[in-house]
């Protein structure tokens, strides 16, 4: 029983529970009041609604759908959703729409339905409430909406334009003319304009027509394109005076909107909650500016508006750290020769300063110097170290000590010069001495040295001189400062000369050189005895270098600038003890000049001559040719000589030698020595380089007689040679040897010849008889073979030449003769005999001369009569030709032969080997020969 | 500073340029300026036309108006119907002068809030109202009136339109009745001069003030 009560005590709230979650679930909730109005000013539609009571009594969450819908458009142009939850008051409901269409272009209606958040149903649509457009309105004429407007840059609108009642909008357009979405044709006209951009122009212009043309048929807007404020990012205040506060900001970029619609600033205090009573004024900044009375802490918020936006920019801070001061004024000076005192004024000075003072040096540099001030209506500055007679400028720009800020602006300028002092350091001084009649001319120049300042106006120099060993009077002389120089004659003796500069205050230290006692001799002073070095320039200037030595004090290089030139400008530098070298530069120094240097060592004011150099800034090539003097000519060779040009300083180069320059036969440079050189054009010609410039003269060999050749001479220095443009011209002479030769060759053999002819029979009675005279032989006429006055040969100790055998006796009726009249060719000769030449030489001297003429012959033949008994040990087999029997024609090697084409005077060749082999002779001579080579 | 010579009717622009600067600006050391001659003021009234119509010319491109040729409307106000030389002869300009001096004022302040600083169209809207102011001035030493009350303005246009379009359409129409007034005005100054220089080719006659 007591389970059962249980059950029921919890079944019985779950079903009044179920029962009235039941009843939610069913019960709808309709709008029971419903409001629509317009809020033109912001294009907002502002919808009130109410429902029973009941729900508000339930404190129902409940959802609302609103769908808002335009006249003439089928669909709801907005839906929403919109979750209330109920209160007990009974407060009617709210809900906002903004239009991107201007309400007046047409009549807007709302309605709403409702439905409890628990429950599943909706209620029904309320009624559409309208709220009217002046579209409905019959207007006196077309309205365009809106009529001006301001629209931000890069945004939409939509414009529209209502024509009267019973009229069409024809046009509706903009100028200038963006891309717009256009609608026209009936009463009311549309126009969309997306992401509008600035125009070159301020404004655009709207123009709205309706089908007709009089006045009132027209109207036009204007719609201003523009940006909102930038927001000020330099906004700043300070005070000069802790009187007045003033904040500056920047304008920033163009809004575009001008007039009325520009930008308005407006500054308020955060603390105080008041506005900042200040005019802004605007030019390349703007700027506020208001007494700040005992307030020193502030919260600036300075606000820019214009139609478009706002934007803000703050600015916290203690007066007493935004200390701007003004600057400083009314600047004076006290001065000495190394210092100066600045003194300048403050304006409203009621803080301490640090001021800084800037000084710029004669030579551009910049130095600052701080100081506090320290006086209650003036400051001042110490400003030491300076040198006298000097200019500086100095200006003053203060901050606030305590708490910098930011420094004031510069006060003017002030050009301070400093009182004048002694000369300091001394004149750097030199000499040239020249050897006169009877003593020296010195040439004494002075300039300020690197370490010398003039302290003074008017600079002036003096000039003494004495003898060092005393006994003279001082001489003395005097110079305005724009002398450099001044000459003295002094004797022979040692001289001490001072020279000092000289100012409105005092003399500087004196620099001393003594002149040495002179032997009166020019060698003495140019110092003929050193040995002349030549050196070369470079790009930047001429390296000069020699031996230190420890004992000088300082080295001095003289040279003059204009060497050409009296005078010459002498210049002369001075280096450290411990200097090996220098580079000498000038912007006198110009390439082909030949610039003398003379190296001295200076010790207590005495200087000796070390060195002589010699060189160019660079060399060129010499100014002009050689000019040949002399030309001697021989058939195959020719000598040019030009013994005047000079090598010496006049030249723009040290010259280094010469180039002798032959055209060749045919362009090619086959002479013997010689170079091939190529000119420009491509000319071939040939060179031949003489080394020694002191070598002028040379002798061009192995020309071709009797021919034109052009050649020049061509001096070369460090810097070149210039170009070939002149040439001598020469025609080698005929050459006289030749003739001589020609005579030897041609007319004596001639001569003989015709001679032999007119004297034929006692030629040949001479030189060849019919029958020789063996008394006649040559072999016959040595001594040993004498026998009385019958000359006999041995053979056996004849020494043959060749052999040949013989072993047919039908040779005797073969005649060589007429072989070699008929085909007189070597290979038949081989063919019917056999040769074994001597040697190579004697091979190549033999020489079988082709011809058809029929020949004599002259030879010295030895007898045979025992041939075929004593044969020669020494015999080879191989010589006899046994396997030819036809050719067995034994031929005999001459010692000396001659041809004469001469028939008549010849005996017949069918009558020589008649007379060899009926003779049957052979040469022993070829016996020997043959036997002693092998 | 130099009497400025009498200007005859063919001098150029540029001369009439430096008389309406020479009365532009007070006279010096106290003493008061000649009053300027009927030939003076008329060579300043042709300047004064040809700018006024250059200055329509240019207000209405750059205003955008000449559409529809919006601004040259037959009905100007009425301070510059005419006639140009009434009864009252050039001492009745001063009035029309007066009246425009004030519009050139106003349609310049709506164009300040058009323009940017230092456009052109101020530019042109400056330099025609020192002409007027100019034209005034002469005429004021030409004709020396009373001294008017201080702070004395002519009466403001009864109708001041408030919309931007309004107010730029409605000085458009200004000029363009002004430049036709000035041109009407130059016209019948010329006709006169003409008429007086051929009278006096008849016989001498004393001289006259309008």
């Amino acid at each position: 029983m007591m389970n059962h009560f249980i059950v029921l005590a919890v079944l019985l709230p779950l079903r009044t529970c179920y029962t009235t979650h039941s009843q939610q679930e069913s019960t709808v909730f309709p709008v029971t009041y419903l409001n629509v109005s317009k809020e033109l000013a912001f294009q907002r539609l502002l919808v009130e609604w109410d429902v029973g009571k009941s729900a508000h009594d339930a404190e129902l969450a409940m959802s609302f759908e609103i769908q808002v819908r335009r006249t003439g458009e089928t669909t709801t142009v907005w839906t929403e959703f919109h979750n209330v939850t109920l209160d007990k008051s009974g407060d009617p409901l709210h809900w906002m729409w903004d239009s991107d269409l201007p309400l007046e272009c047409m009549s807007h209606s709302v309605r709403i339905r409702t439905k409890a958040e628990a429950s599943k149903i909706w209620s029904e649509w309320s009624p559409w409430k309208t709220v009217l457009g002046l579209d409905t309105l019959n207007d006196s004429g077309p309205q365009i909406f809106p009529n001006e407007k301001i629209v931000e840059e890069g945004s939409d609108i939509t414009l529209c334009c209502i024509g009267r009642k019973g009229h069409v909008i024809e046009e509706f357009s903009l100028y200038p003319a963006p891309h717009v979405f256009n609608h026209t044709n009936s009463q009311i006209g549309l126009l969309t304009l997306k992401n509008v951009a600035h125009q070159a122009v301020p404004h655009i212009t709207v123009y709205c027509r309706e089908s007709c043309t009089e006045e009132e048929c027209y109207d036009h807007a204007v719609l201003f394109v523009g940006k909102p404020p930038n927001t000020p990012n330099d906004f700043s205040c300070e005070t000069q005076d802790m009187r007045t506060v003033t904040c500056t900001w920047s304008q920033g970029g163009d809004t575009y909107l001008y007039g009325n619609h520009s930008p308005k600033y407006t500054l308020s205090e955060e603390f105080s909650q008041n506005p900042i009573p200040c005019t802004v004024t605007c030019s390349e900044q703007c700027s506020c500016s208001w007494d700040i009375g005992q307030q020193r802490i502030y919260n600036i918020t300075m606000t820019v508006e214009n139609p478009l936006g706002k934007k803000t920019a703050m600015d916290v801070f203690d007066v007493t750290h935004r200390i701007y001061p003004a600057a400083p004024f009314q600047l004076w000076e006290e001065c000495r020769d190394t210092e100066i005192t600045l003194y300048w004024k403050y304006q409203n000075k009621g803080f301490e300063l640090f001021c800084q003072t800037e000084v710029v040096q004669p030579d551009g540099k910049v130095e600052l110097h701080n100081s506090s001030d320290s006086h209650l209506h003036y400051a001042s500055i110490t400003l030491s170290g300076l040198q006298p007679y000097t200019e500086y400028t100095a200006r003053v720009h203060c901050a606030a000590a305590q708490h910098f800020w930011r420094w004031s602006e510069w006060s003017e300028a002030q050009t301070i010069r400093t009182m004048e002092a002694t000369p300091s350091g001394k004149l750097d001084i030199w000499r040239e001495i020249t050897q006169v009649q009877g003593g020296r001319n010195v040439t004494l120049f002075w300039k300020q040295a690197p370490g010398f300042r003039a302290n003074g106006g008017s600079i002036s120099y003096e000039v003494t001189w004495e003898k060092e060993e005393g006994g003279s009077k001082l001489e003395r002389m005097s110079f305005s400062s724009a002398c450099n120089s001044t000459r003295i004659s002094i004797d022979n003796h040692s001289y001490r000369v001072s020279i000092m500069a000289k100012n409105d205050v005092n003399y500087s230290l004196p620099s001393v050189l003594i002149i040495p006692r002179g032997t009166g001799t020019e060698e003495e002073l140019s110092g003929s005895e050193l040995q002349e070095e030549q050196i070369n320039g470079t790009d930047d200037g001429i390296f000069i270098s020699w031996e230190p030595r420890h004992m000088y004090d300082s080295y001095i290089i003289d040279w003059c600038n204009f060497p050409t030139l009296q005078p010459c400008d002498l210049q002369w530098k001075r280096f450290r003890p411990n200097t090996s070298s220098a580079l000498i530069n000038s912007a006198a120094f110009v390439p082909g000049v030949r610039y003398n240097f003379h190296i001295y060592g200076s010790v207590g004011n005495r200087v000796s001559l070390l060195k002589k150099k010699t060189g160019y800034l660079r060399e060129l090539p010499p100014l002009f040719d050689p000019k040949v003097e002399k030309v001697e000519l021989t058939f195959n060779a020719v000598t040019l000589s030009w013994d005047s040009y000079p090598t010496n300083e006049s030249q723009s180069g040290f010259v280094r030698g010469y180039h002798v320059y032959v055209s060749p036969i045919q362009e090619v440079c086959s002479l013997q020595g010689s170079k091939k050189h190529v000119l420009p054009d491509n000319s071939v010609l040939c060179k031949y380089t003489i080394e020694n410039p002191e070598e002028k003269r040379y002798t061009v060999e192995h020309l071709l007689s009797n021919t034109k050749y052009k050649l020049a001479v061509k001096a070369y220095t460090g810097g070149g040679e210039t170009p070939i443009v002149n040439f001598i011209y020469i025609d080698t002479p005929f050459n006289s040897n030749m003739l001589y030769l020609l005579v030897l060759l041609v007319i004596v053999p001639s001569l003989v010849a015709a001679i032999c002819r007119w004297k034929l029979n006692w030629v040949k009675e001479c030189c060849c008889p019919v029958i020789p005279s063996p008394n006649k032989s040559k072999v016959l006429s040595f001594k040993e073979f004498k026998n009385g006055s019958e000359k006999v040969l041995k053979i056996s100790d004849c020494i043959p030449d060749m052999l040949a055998v013989d072993n047919k006796a039908e040779t005797q009726e073969l005649h060589p003769w007429s072989q070699l009249s008929s085909a007189p060719t070597e290979a038949k000769t081989d063919h019917n005999s056999s040769w074994i030449y001597p040697n190579e030489n004697e091979e190549r001297a033999f020489t079988h001369t082709p011809t058809h003429q029929t020949h004599t012959w002259f030879e010295n033949f030895a007898y045979s009569s025992h041939f075929a008994d004593e044969s020669c040990p020494y015999q080879i087999p191989e010589t006899l030709e046994t396997g030819k029997p036809e050719l067995s024609v034994v031929l005999y090697q001459p010692h000396y032969y001659f041809d004469i084409f001469n028939e008549d005077a010849a005996s017949t060749p069918r009558e020589t080997p008649g007379r060899k082999t009926s003779l049957r002779y052979i040469s022993q001579t070829d016996v020997h020969c043959l036997g002693r080579r092998l | 500073m130099p009497q400025c010579p009498p200007c005859h009717s063919s001098s150029s622009p540029a001369v009439t340029k430096g008389l309406l600067i020479l009365w532009a600006v007070p006279s010096q050391g106290g003493r008061p300026l000649p009053p300027p001659t009927l030939q003076q003021i008329q060579a300043l009234v042709r300047h004064m036309a040809e700018d006024a119509q250059e200055l329509f010319t240019f207000y209405e491109e750059n205003q955008h108006l000449a559409i529809h040729h919006l601004c040259r409307t037959n009905r100007p106000p009425e301070w510059l119907r005419g006639p140009v030389l009434g009864p009252g002869g050039l001492r009745e300009l001063r009035g029309t002068m007066a009246r425009m001096a004030q519009a050139l004022q106003d349609i310049t302040r709506h164009q300040r809030d058009l323009n940017p600083p230092g456009a052109e169209i101020l530019r042109r809207l400056a330099s025609t109202h020192l002409k007027v102011r100019g034209l005034l001035s002469n005429l004021d030493g030409l004709f020396p009136a009373p001294s008017p009350v201080p702070g004395h303005r002519p009466p403001a246009s009864p109708t001041a339109p408030t919309k931007i379009f309004r107010q730029k359409l409605a000085g458009c129409q200004i000029l363009w009745s002004y430049a036709r007034f000035m041109a009407k005005l130059s016209a019948r100054l010329e006709a006169r001069s003409r008429r007086e220089k051929r009278r006096s080719h008849r016989g001498p006659r004393p001289p006259t003030r309008s």
